[in-house]
């Protein structure tokens, strides 16, 4: 007679937590939920879960832990969810530590375990899977795309409002939307990613006319955002940028270094371009072309015009 | 004059760990050692507060009996002094200890005005110790902070988040996990390395911190740690020519249904 949480400020996430919530639910246990938006209450009541939806004073998530954790300090807890948005893996890790209990991040695989939860997740850059055994309350965060959401079912859970207060230590200064260049990486089909194989700028205009021919979305490593900024930050593929689920990924000039590949690890096809036979990305690729990325970009633009 | 502790973590180089390919057994022999990079990034956001602004920067560490060779490596990168915490109970810590031991050791230091750690540890990467640490200490966290000021007394962050940046003002005391992205840690020169071994090294037990055996066990067990399998076909398309290859590649990505 245990409840399990999901726990989140994006409704997308928190509906594709309830996929390992249910699974994790033995006879007698309850899931529940606690979101900061109408939209994640709506998505989660949909499928008969009862929420509770926080109002918070200041518009910050992190301003909940403590109010989260009593609530679930109020019941036996199994286990909790929290969905792995930028707000959420700090207020995942607050509560770990409030509930004095053990976390895993970014989980890819749950199951139960007895009354445990046994979970998996990559560490060392990408290169190994760690398998962790957590006893009640098991406390894990999940990243979006995990895990499909279950379709909305029988009666509408009920949906209870709980105010937060305000973090008095806490000015918000500003929040300034980021104007999103395309679609959500994460959810794209198809990516074209470049690393630093490419000589200068200006030469993106070819990866561009790939991704173009492709329908794909453009990406890149994290050198080519972060060190030669030619492309912004949330383009970034690799651990600890966007992690790709596309059909098909294509890799313009990157070595692959398995932080970058734990990002690709996912896709469906991974092909590889680059001058290095020897480069580690080959490895990690389905099909793969060694030579000039000038000639071979091109060609490929070409072929699939 | 804002005085900082900053956390780091001496990490196995996960470029020197082999896997097995038949038992994806992990072989770490002869493996370097090194400070975790995005806490060298949160040494160089408190490095350069304290060139702005003054105070001290203090270095504070929990790790396995080899955490000693980290010490003039964290000091010749701009810490003042340093504090470590050697403990067999490091080996199999989860960031629940980890949090516990760090805390009780600010606590015992004097909780100073900024808190810095990294985004998440090179090996683990899980991203909670700052605000497990944080909330053990009843303060505030900020963290995704992509720049970190310090101005009217306070804290002054830009935190980066799924869709904005927001900027956030802070009375300290405070906890900061810096991003990768907030600066570029410099290379010690040659001066500063020259400098660290005379800085004060301070070691301390877990019983110095009055910690108890609970407070070390973790909170979650390792089952297996194997390499990560990446089944991959691996086919190099090797025409006479770049046209053939392509053509080649476009057919099977044809025939795989992904176009």
């Amino acid at each position: 007679m245990s409840n399990i949480w999901i726990v989140s400020d994006s409704a997308e996430v928190a509906a594709q937590m309830l996929t390992p919530a249910l699974a994790l639910a033995g006879s007698g246990d309850t899931v529940r939920a606690m979101v900061t938006t109408d939209e994640a209450a709506k998505a989660v009541a949909d499928c008969g879960v009862a929420v509770l939806r926080l109002q918070l004073a200041d518009n910050r998530f992190e301003s909940a832990i403590a109010v989260m954790a009593e609530q679930i300090k109020a019941a036996p807890a199994k286990a909790v969810l929290v969905g792995a948005t930028p707000r959420g893996r700090e207020v995942a890790a607050g509560l770990a530590a409030l509930l004095d209990a053990g976390m895993a991040s970014e989980v890819s695989e749950v199951r139960a375990d007895g009354d445990a939860v046994e979970v998996k997740r990559y560490v060392l850059g990408g290169m190994a899977v760690s398998t962790l055994r957590l006893v009640a309350p098991a406390c894990m965060s999940i990243a979006g795309g995990t895990f499909v959401a279950p379709a909305a079912a029988g009666a509408a859970g009920a949906v209870t409002t709980l105010d937060v207060p305000a973090d008095a230590r806490v000015s918000v200064e500003s929040l300034k939307a980021v104007a999103r260049e395309g679609v959500d990486l994460a959810s794209a089909k198809r990516v074209v990613c470049v690393g630093r194989g490419l000589e200068k700028q200006e030469d993106l205009a070819i990866i561009e006319a790939l991704a173009k021919a492709l329908g794909a979305e453009t990406a890149c490593s994290r050198g080519v955002a972060e060190d030669l900024k030619w492309m912004p930050l949330d383009k970034y593929v690799g651990i600890s940028g966007v992690r790709l689920k596309a059909d098909v990924h294509v890799s313009v000039g990157i070595s692959g270094q398995v932080q970058h590949v734990a990002g690709i690890r996912d896709a469906k096809v991974i092909v590889a371009v680059d001058q290095n036979e020897n480069a580690l990305i080959f490895q990690a690729a389905d099909y793969g072309v060694v030579g000039n990325l000038y000639d071979i970009v091109p060609a490929l633009t070409k072929a699939l015009a | 004059m804002p005085n900082s502790i900053v956390c780091y973590k001496w990490v196995m180089d996960e470029q020197d760990i082999k896997v097995n390919p038949s038992t994806l057994e992990l072989a770490t022999a002869g493996a370097k050692w090194k400070i975790s990079e995005y806490d060298r990034n949160a040494v160089e956001a408190a490095t350069a507060m304290q060139e702005q602004h003054g105070g001290t920067v203090h270095a504070l560490s929990f790790g396995g009996e080899n955490l000693k060779n980290s010490l003039k490596d964290v000091l010749s990168r701009g810490a003042d002094s340093v504090t470590w915490i050697a403990d067999a109970s490091a080996a199999d810590a989860d960031a629940a200890v980890t949090a516990k031991v760090l805390a009780a050791a600010i606590k015992k230091a004097g909780v100073p005005d900024l808190i810095f750690f990294g985004d998440g540890s090179a090996d683990h990467y899980s991203q909670q110790v700052g605000a497990r640490v944080a909330a053990l200490l009843g303060l505030p966290h900020v963290g995704n902070a992509q720049s970190v000021q310090f101005a009217d007394g306070k804290l002054v962050a830009e935190r980066q988040l799924r869709d904005s940046i927001e900027t956030v003002k802070v009375a300290c005391p405070v906890v900061v996990s810096v991003l990768p992205a907030a600066n570029t840690a410099r290379i010690p020169s040659l001066k500063q390395i020259l400098a660290a071994g005379k800085k004060p090294m301070t070691a301390m037990t877990t019983a110095d911190l009055g910690l108890a055996a609970d407070d070390t066990t973790p909170r979650q067990t390792q089952v297996s740690l194997l390499g990560a399998k990446m089944d991959r076909k691996n086919k190099i398309f090797k025409e006479s020519s770049v046209e053939a290859s392509v053509a080649a590649l476009v057919q099977a990505l044809k025939a795989d249904n992904v176009l």
